[in-house]
């Protein structure tokens, strides 16, 4: 799966890759932050071919190279893959009765799961990265980040599902 | 001066309309010059402002193509660019040469036209391949690096018109001399240079303008030609920053060469020793041979006819490149026949880009006849 790379003068840069099932597909650079996106079904002589802006390219680059694997209902997964696949969770929970008047020191949320709340959402209020001392009540909504793993026992542990 | 406002608004909207139908800006600028000036309605004379104002735009165009002059990325290329351009040049610049002989040009003005009637439009070929979702296609590398080959080779036809009636040794040496100061010089400054160019106020435009307006006035200086000067400033400030003097020069390029355009066409002079036989005869012969060239290409590069007809269909068009010659170089009657090959070549080639998967089919069926082509296609 190679990826030939031509410079095109007076155009930009051209991307060419070749599917294993024999598709052609081709990204064009141009200088001012336009992009051309080519692909040639295999066995066609005429490729479509759409035309991006820049954000528009961020936008499907996200896309294929999985950044967001999963957005569920109350999820998201990152996935850095330059990282060595390096993958966050973002989860939300709401906050049940027998957690209202606890802090998250009390609770050692970080020292038991390994997760961390790194947000509150509060009657319509959000609080970014609270302190320790916060204490949760009844009806928060918090947003957890850890690994797959971790926020299970955020689950288990904390909020005793 | 409101003669010029005159010529750039007409400009403006001609260029609108053109634009809406996805049709090249540069033949109806010349059919704005024509129609408003000498040979039209007489609205525009061309004074010594205008003429400098295109003037400037030719020198731009000049700077431009020496900043995108790459020696090292050309050699890269190798022998598939090398063979091209070789079958472009030899096919375009003897049928032209010929033709024009024949057609009663004097010996130089037979190489001038030939010139003329070789260098495609690299604006246009690259703005067709764009617009019309070519890139894809190898086909559309090897045009793309074709028109670097023309360029290189613009440079070359020249330098060998400016040595008409001079010392050919002495020019060639001084000249060489220029070229070695100037890298050197630019190699000297390459870190104020660059320094000056990454600023974001409006130093960087004022650089841009001022180097290619005193590469004018170095030309005048040392009796070299103005023309060679530019592209030899573009080319040795290329490598310090060619991309960054590439967006400067940009809105200048832009401005400046309408005017070249639209006053090219208004100094239009059909009434001194122009043949409109003539000129027909060069405009079919220039569609004829482009379309060869580009077949023989294709047919060498990709074993294929139907390559060489996407090849020959993108560089029909002649625009700012023959123009250009003829302005520094021509008669009036080259100006005038070469005008209208560049309005009829530029005009039948945007369509011939635009259809060449309908020449490219066509072509198909009468080269292997109906049943096999059926059969050639998959599915």
């Amino acid at each position: 799966m190679g990826v030939r790379c031509i410079e095109l003068p007076g155009i930009g840069t051209k991307y060419e890759l070749e599917t294993e099932k024999g598709d052609r597909v081709a990204i064009i650079f141009m200088g001012s932050r336009k992009f051309q996106l080519y692909i040639l079904e295999k066995g066609k002589a005429v490729p479509s071919a759409a035309e991006l802006t820049a954000a528009e390219a961020r936008r499907l680059g996200s896309l294929l190279s999985g950044a967001i694997i999963e957005a569920e209902k109350e999820a998201v997964e990152i996935a850095f893959s330059a990282l060595s696949d390096l993958r966050i969770r973002v989860h939300t929970y709401s906050i049940r009765k027998n957690l209202a008047g606890k802090s998250i020191a009390e609770l050692q949320v970080r020292t038991k799961t390994g997760a961390t709340v790194v947000a509150v959402s509060r009657s319509g209020k959000n609080i970014i990265n609270p302190l320790p001392s916060f204490t949760f009540q009844d009806g928060d909504i918090v947003v957890a980040i850890g690994d797959t793993d971790q926020l299970e026992e955020f689950e288990r542990q904390i909020l005793g599902n | 001066m409101e003669e010029i406002a005159l010529a750039l608004f007409v400009c403006l909207v001609v260029a609108v309309i053109a634009r809406r139908y996805s049709l090249p800006s540069i033949p109806f600028y010349i059919l704005t010059g024509i129609a408003i000036g000498k040979s039209g309605l007489n609205l525009v004379p061309a004074d010594a402002y205008s003429q400098y104002l295109s003037y400037l735009g030719l020198i731009f165009l000049l700077f431009y193509v020496g900043l995108e002059i790459r020696p090292k990325s050309l050699r890269e290329r190798g022998r598939s660019l090398l063979v091209s351009g070789i079958i472009d040049l030899n096919v375009n610049l003897l049928v032209g040469f010929a033709a024009a002989l024949l057609l009663g040009f004097g010996l130089l003005s037979s190489f001038i036209v030939g010139s003329a009637f070789y260098v495609s439009s690299s604006a246009m070929a690259i703005a067709s391949l764009v617009e019309n979702r070519r890139l894809i296609y190898p086909e559309a590398e090897t045009i793309v690096w074709l028109m670097v080959f023309e360029d290189v080779l613009l440079i070359l036809l020249i330098s060998l018109f400016s040595i008409q009636g001079e010392n050919p040794v002495g020019f060639i040496l001084l000249t060489a001399a220029v070229l070695a100061a100037m890298v050197l010089l630019v190699r000297a400054l390459d870190r104020p240079i660059r320094s000056l160019l990454a600023r974001t106020d409006d130093l960087p435009t004022l650089f841009t303008f001022t180097a290619v307006i005193s590469s004018t006035y170095l030309a005048k200086l040392l009796k070299i030609p103005d023309s060679l000067v530019a592209i030899i400033l573009g080319s040795s400030l290329a490598p310090v920053a060619g991309p960054a003097l590439d967006r400067l020069s940009q809105p200048f390029r832009e401005v400046f060469l309408v005017l070249f355009f639209v006053f090219f066409g208004i100094t239009i002079d059909f009434s001194g020793g122009f043949s409109i036989v003539a000129a027909s005869v060069l405009c079919l012969l220039a569609l004829l041979s482009k379309m060869a060239s580009g077949i023989l290409v294709g047919r060498v590069l990709y074993g294929s006819v139907p390559s060489g007809i996407e090849i020959g269909a993108n560089t029909l068009a002649r625009g700012e490149f023959s123009i250009a010659l003829v302005a520094i170089f021509g008669s009036a009657a080259i100006s005038a026949t070469v005008a209208i090959l560049v309005v009829v070549t530029s005009l039948i080639g945007a369509f011939t880009a635009r259809y060449s998967d309908v020449l490219k089919e066509w072509t198909d069926r009468m080269w292997q006849g109906p049943g096999r082509a059926a059969e050639a296609r998959p599915g």
